[in-house]
C-alpha cells in the first residue's frame, strides 16, 4: 500500500506516554536515580485512560509517565550531578581497591554535591503554594527527628529533621496560632492556622519504636531530602513575617534541648496586624472572631505549671508555651526548666500516676488530658473531672463537625453546654455556691444526657441564680447579658422566621418537607435510642463500681 | 631443532674444535638469532645502544687527571722518567728526631682527610669581581628614592604581610547539612541581570515547568486524621463504629476466602470411585444384561419416532405450506390495522405516555447522578500505577481491653512510618512496589562433606 497511510500507535495517546524503563534510558540513569529525581521534581506516573492503546495493544500493567514530563527532565541541573556522583563512588571504589589512601581523601574531600533550592522554587513559585504543601513536610519531618540514631539512615538527615521541627514549633509558639490536638492510638494531630492556611500534621510518640521492613527507606529518605529543603525556606520566610532572627540564636550549644532553651529565651510582643477595612458588618464580625482567637490565644495565661516526669514533656511544653502559660519541670530531665517542684506559686501540676505522695496545698494536681481538652473546648474546663485516680472523660476528637441529628455523645453535649452556659457567668465576680450549684447541676445533666431537658435545666439554674442575687444584695452588675439577649433573638427570630416560611408553603411543597422532616427526625430517634443504650451502660457501670466499692 | 642446536654447542666447547666460520666457537653464544630492534623510538636510543667503548676512554682521562694531575701524554718527560745512575744515597732523612719528642708521623686520619686528586680546585670568580663604585652609588640612591616614596624592597614587604592562614576549603553546600543556611527564597528579586537570549544560551536561565505538573495527583489531603474512636480514650459509640469497621473488613476477607472454597468444591457423588472406574473400562466391553435393555428400547423409539414424524411431513408440506402463507398474509394486515388503530389511540393515551417519558427522563438523570458521584469517588480512589495493586493498610484500633486508662500506660498502635508510606502510594506520589527477591542465576549445588558420606 502507499506510505501514507495511517499506522497504529504513532500518534494519539500512544505517543503522549512513555514507559518507566524507556524514560530512565532516555535519561541514562540507574532505577533507583531515576526514581529519586521523579520524586525531587515531583514527577509522578499516570495512569492512562485506555491502557491497551498505550501500550501497544497488551493489557500487561506498566508503569507510565508522560512524555513531556520526561522531556522536561532532561533539562535539570542535578542529572548532571547524579551522573558525576555515579563516577565519584567508581573512583572511589577503585582507589580504595588500590590501596591509595591519599587518593581516597582527595576523593572524599571533593565530593560531588547538589541543592534543591531550585527545584523548591520552581515547584512552588509563591510563599502560599509552599504553605499549602507544608504539612506533608512536617508530619515527615517530625517523623524522622523520633528515629534513633543508627546508622540504618544518614544521621545528618536526622539531625536536621530535628533542627527544622524545633523551629517551626518556637514558630507556633512565637504567633499563637495551634487551634487543636487530637492525641490518638498513633500519635498526636495538630492543628494550626499560618497565615490563613490550616495546616494539619502528626507527631508520633516520644516511645521507642521497632521500623517496619515492608518501607522503602531510600523513597522515604529521598522525600525528606526534599521536604527539609523546603521547611527551610518556610521557617525563614515565617519568622521574617514576626521579625524574629533566623537560624535561632541560643546562649548555649544543647543539640538535644535545641528545643527548650530557645523556647525559654524568647519573649513575644508581636502578633498578627487586622486586615484592612471592609464593610462594617464584615468588619464587626471579624473583630468579633479576633476578639473570641485572642481570648482564645492567652487561654492559660498567667498560670503556672510544673510536669511531673511520667509526662510526655515536649508535647505539653508545646502546646502550654503556646497558649501562654509558664512551664517547668524536674531539673533531671533536661536543660530548661525554669522552676522547680517546690515553688509556692506553681497553680497546676500534671501528674499522670495514680496517686502521688506529697501533695502541695494550692495547687491542682491534674492528668494531662485537661490540657489538651482545654484547648480544644477554648476554655478552662473544671479541674474536678480530671483529678487524679478519676476516670478520665473520653477525649473526643475536634476534628469532627457534628450534622443536625446525628449522634453526639453525652460528653460533647456537656461541653457545648458549658460553652454556652458558663462563659456569660465566667466574667462575673464568682461565688462559691454559684459554683457548687453548678457542679451539682452539672453532675445531674450528666445522667440524664437529653438535650432538651439539659436546656430546661439551664434556664432553671439561671432563674435560680438571678433570683439569690436579688434576694441578697442589690447589686449592678455589669451586663454580659446584652449577648444573651442578641443571640436569643436571633434565635427566636430565626425561628419565627422559619415557622411562616412553612406555613406559606403549597401542599405539594409540604408533603416534601414533611417527608424531609421525617427522614431527618429518624436520624434523632435513632440518637436517642443510642443516648438511653449509653445511659444503660453508665448505670451498669455504676452499679458496678458500687458493687466493687462495697466488696 | 633444540636439541640439534645443543648438540653444536656442546661439539663447539671441546677444546680441539675447528669451526668452519670464525666466530662459530664457544663465546658465539650469543649471535645467532639477535634480536631486531626499531632504532627509531626513543625508548630504544638508550636501551640499545653501547657506549662502553667511550665510557672507558674517559674513565681512564679522569683516572689519569687524578692520579698525575693532567694527562700523562702532556707531561714533560722528565716528570714522569728518570735515569737510574746507580746507588747513590739520596735517601732523605725523616724530618727532626723528636719534634715532640716522639716519631711524628702523620695520623693515619690526617692522611685519609687529606685531598688526594691532583686536580686543582676550581677558581673561585666572584672573589675577583669588584664592584663599580659608580653603579653602587646608583643603586643606593635609586633605593632612597624608593624608600622616600614608600615602595619597600620585596624582603621588607615578605616580611611586613600577615601570615597566611591555613587555607580553609569550602565544603560544597550539600543539601543533607544539618548546619545549613536558609534564605528568603521568595523575595522579589531584581529582573535578570543579563541578557535572555545569554541566559538561555548558557543554561543558567531554568526551563519553564509545565503547567500540569502543578496539579496535585490526588484530591485526597495531605494528612487524615483517624475517626474519633482512634482516640487514645475513646467515647464509646464512636470507638464501637470504629471496630464496626474493621470487622467488615475482616467479614469481607472471610467472604472472599469462603466463596473461593466454595468454586473449587467438588460433589461428593461425582468423586470417582472404583465402581465407577470398573464401569467406564467395561462398557461395551460385556453383554448387554437385563438392567441396559430398556435404556435401548427407549432409545430406539425415539429413533423411530423421528423417522416416522419426518416421513409423515413430507406428505403434507405443499398443503402447509399454502395454509401458512395464507395466515401470514392475514397476520401481516391484522398488525398493519393494528398500527392504524395504535397510532390513532395514542393521541388519547398523551397523558399516560408524558408520564412515561418523565420517568425515563428522571432515570437517565439519576443514573447520570450516579454516574458523576462515581466518577468522583473514583478520583479519590487510588489509581492503579504499576504492576502491584494499592493495598490499603489496616485500620489502627486498638480493642476495648487494650484501651489505656491513662496516656503513661499508652501502647501506641502502628507505625507513623508505615502509615505516610501508605499515604504516598494512596496519592498517587508513588507506585506500590514490593522487594526485589534474590534470584539466583545458577542453582546450588549441594555436596556431601567425605566425614559425611563415610557415616553409615
Amino acid at each position: 500500500m502507499g506510505g501514507l497511510q495511517k499506522k497504529k500507535y504513532e500518534s494519539g495517546s500512544a505517543t503522549n506516554y512513555i514507559s518507566r524503563n524507556k524514560a530512565r534510558k532516555k535519561l541514562s540513569l540507574s532505577l533507583a536515580d531515576f526514581r529519586r529525581l521523579c520524586i525531587l521534581k515531583g514527577i509522578y506516573p499516570h495512569e492512562p485512560k485506555h491502557k491497551k492503546k498505550v501500550n501497544k495493544g497488551s493489557t500487561a500493567q506498566k508503569t507510565f509517565y508522560l512524555l513531556k514530563d520526561i522531556r522536561f527532565l532532561l533539562h535539570e541541573p542535578i542529572v548532571g550531578k547524579f551522573r558525576e556522583y555515579k563516577i565519584f563512588v567508581r573512583k572511589l571504589r577503585k582507589a580504595y581497591g588500590k590501596g591509595e589512601w591519599g587518593g581516597v581523601e582527595k576523593l572524599r574531600e571533593n565530593k560531588p554535591a547538589y541543592k534543591l533550592d531550585h527545584i523548591v522554587k520552581e515547584r512552588y513559585p509563591t510563599f502560599v503554594d509552599a504553605l499549602r504543601d507544608v504539612d506533608d513536610a512536617l508530619s515527615m519531618c517530625f517523623l524522622f527527628s523520633t528515629f534513633a540514631r543508627t546508622g540504618k539512615c544518614h544521621v545528618e538527615t536526622i539531625q536536621l529533621c530535628r533542627r527544622l521541627s524545633v523551629e517551626w514549633m518556637n514558630y507556633i509558639v512565637a504567633s499563637r496560632s495551634l487551634r487543636k490536638i487530637f492525641l490518638s492510638i498513633k500519635g498526636i494531630y495538630y492543628q494550626a492556622e499560618v497565615l490563613g492556611q490550616t495546616i494539619t500534621w502528626l507527631v508520633p510518640y516520644q516511645f521507642a519504636h521497632d521500623h517496619p521492613t515492608d518501607v522503602d527507606y531510600r523513597v522515604m529518605a529521598t522525600f525528606t531530602e526534599f521536604y527539609t529543603t523546603l521547611l527551610g525556606f518556610v521557617n525563614f520566610r515565617l519568622y521574617q513575617t514576626l521579625n524574629l532572627v533566623y537560624p535561632p540564636k541560643l546562649d548555649g550549644k544543647g543539640e538535644t534541648d535545641h528545643l527548650m532553651q530557645s523556647l525559654a529565651a524568647f519573649h513575644w510582643v508581636l502578633f498578627f496586624s487586622l486586615q484592612p477595612q471592609d464593610d462594617m458588618e464584615k468588619m464587626e464580625a471579624r473583630e468579633k472572631a479576633q476578639q473570641e482567637q485572642d481570648r482564645q490565644k492567652k487561654l492559660f495565661e498567667g498560670l503556672k505549671f510544673f510536669l511531673n516526669r511520667e509526662v510526655p514533656r515536649e508535647s505539653l511544653a508545646f502546646v502550654l508555651r503556646c497558649f501562654g502559660a509558664q512551664v517547668s519541670w524536674d531539673k533531671s530531665l533536661c536543660i530548661g526548666s525554669t522552676y522547680d517542684v517546690t515553688d509556692e506559686t506553681v497553680t497546676h501540676h500534671i501528674v499522670d500516676r495514680p496517686s502521688l505522695d506529697k501533695q502541695y496545698m494550692n495547687r491542682y494536681y491534674i492528668q494531662p488530658q485537661w490540657v489538651y481538652d482545654s484547648v480544644n473546648a477554648k476554655m478552662l474546663l473544671p479541674v474536678e473531672d480530671y483529678f487524679l485516680g478519676v476516670t478520665l472523660p473520653p477525649h473526643l476528637s475536634p476534628f469532627v463537625e457534628e450534622k443536625d441529628g446525628d449522634y453526639v455523645p453525652p460528653e460533647r453535649l456537656k461541653l457545648l453546654a458549658l460553652q454556652r452556659g458558663e462563659r456569660p457567668e465566667q466574667d462575673e465576680e464568682e461565688d462559691e455556691e454559684e459554683d457548687e450549684e453548678e457542679e451539682e447541676d452539672d453532675d445531674d445533666d450528666n445522667d440524664d444526657g437529653e438535650e432538651e431537658e439539659e436546656e430546661a435545666e439551664e434556664e432553671v439554674k439561671l432563674k435560680n441564680m438571678e433570683e439569690k442575687r436579688t434576694q441578697g444584695k442589690v447589686r449592678v452588675t455589669p451586663g454580659k447579658a446584652k449577648q444573651e439577649n442578641r443571640q436569643r433573638l436571633e434565635q427566636e427570630e430565626k425561628a419565627e422566621e422559619k415557622r411562616l416560611a412553612i406555613m406559606m408553603m403549597k401542599k405539594k411543597d409540604k408533603y416534601l418537607y414533611d417527608k424531609i422532616m421525617f427522614g431527618k427526625k429518624r436520624k434523632v430517634r435513632e440518637a436517642n435510642k443510642m443516648a438511653a443504650k449509653r445511659k444503660a451502660l453508665d448505670e451498669a457501670s455504676k452499679s458496678d463500681r458500687k458493687k466493687k466499692l462495697k466488696k | 631443532m633444540a636439541a640439534a642446536r645443543r648438540h653444536r654447542l656442546v661439539a663447539a666447547s671441546q677444546p680441539g674444535f675447528l669451526p668452519l666460520k670464525a666466530d662459530l666457537d664457544g663465546s658465539g653464544q650469543t649471535t645467532g638469532r639477535r634480536k631486531r630492534v626499531n632504532k627509531n623510538k626513543k625508548k630504544n636510543w638508550n636501551k640499545y645502544s653501547d657506549i662502553q667503548d667511550v665510557e672507558e676512554f674517559l674513565d681512564d682521562v679522569r683516572l689519569q687527571e687524578r692520579a698525575a694531575g693532567g694527562l700523562i701524554a702532556d707531561k714533560p718527560d722528565d716528570s714522569l722518567f728518570f735515569v737510574d745512575t746507580g746507588n747513590q744515597k739520596s735517601v732523605p732523612e725523616p724530618g727532626g728526631v723528636g719534634k715532640k719528642g716522639r716519631n711524628s708521623k702523620p695520623l693515619r686520619i690526617d692522611l685519609i682527610l687529606q685531598p688526594d686528586s691532583r686536580i686543582a680546585p676550581p677558581k673561585d670568580v666572584l672573589a675577583h669581581q669588584r664592584p663599580n663604585a659608580k653603579k653602587e652609588r646608583r643603586i643606593a640612591q635609586k633605593a632612597e628614592k624608593l624608600a622616600a616614596m614608600g615602595v619597600l624592597p620585596r624582603r621588607q614587604k615578605l616580611l611586613r604581610r600577615p601570615p597566611a592562614a591555613p587555607s580553609v576549603k569550602e565544603k560544597p553546600v550539600t543539601s543533607k547539612d544539618p548546619e545549613r543556611n536558609f534564605y528568603d527564597l521568595w523575595s522579589a528579586g531584581g529582573p535578570e541581570t543579563a541578557d535572555l537570549y545569554y541566559l538561555e544560551q548558557t543554561k543558567k536561565k531554568l526551563v519553564k515547568r509545565p503547567e500540569k505538573l502543578n496539579e496535585k495527583p490526588s484530591v485526597l489531603p495531605a494528612v487524615e486524621v483517624i475517626a474519633p474512636g482512634g482516640s487514645y480514650n475513646p467515647d464509646f459509640f464512636s470507638h464501637q463504629a470504629l471496630l464496626l469497621e474493621a470487622h467488615e473488613v475482616e467479614v469481607q476477607k472471610l467472604k472472599a476466602e469462603e466463596r473461593l472454597q466454595r468454586k473449587l468444591a467438588i460433589n461428593k457423588a461425582d468423586v470417582a470411585t472404583e465402581m465407577s472406574t470398573f464401569k467406564e473400562q467395561i462398557e461395551g466391553l460385556v453383554e448387554e444384561e437385563e438392567e441396559p435393555n430398556p435404556e435401548a428400547e427407549q432409545v430406539a423409539d425415539a429413533v423411530d419416532e423421528s423417522v416416522g414424524s419426518a416421513a409423515q411431513r413430507e406428505k403434507k408440506t405443499e398443503k402447509q405450506r399454502k395454509k401458512e402463507k395464507a395466515e401470514r398474509m392475514k397476520e401481516l394486515q391484522k398488525k398493519a390495522e393494528r398500527k392504524m388503530i395504535d397510532s390513532r389511540q395514542q393521541l388519547f393515551k398523551l397523558r399516560s405516555i408524558s408520564a412515561d417519558v418523565k420517568e425515563m427522563a428522571q432515570r437517565t438523570r439519576r443514573r447520570r447522578v450516579q454516574r458523576k458521584a462515581r466518577q468522583e469517588a473514583q478520583k479519590s480512589l487510588p489509581r492503579r500505577l504499576g504492576k502491584l495493586k494499592f493495598q490499603a493498610p489496616d485500620l489502627d484500633i486498638q480493642l476495648s481491653d487494650e484501651i489505656p486508662g491513662s496516656l503513661r500506660t499508652l501502647k501506641p498502635e502502628g507505625s507513623i512510618l508505615k502509615d505516610r508510606f501508605k499515604s504516598l502510594q494512596k496519592r498517587n506520589l508513588i507506585e506500590p512496589r514490593e522487594r526485589a527477591k534474590f534470584k539466583r542465576k545458577h542453582k546450588l549445588k549441594y555436596v556431601e562433606k567425605r566425614a559425611f558420606r563415610e557415616i553409615k
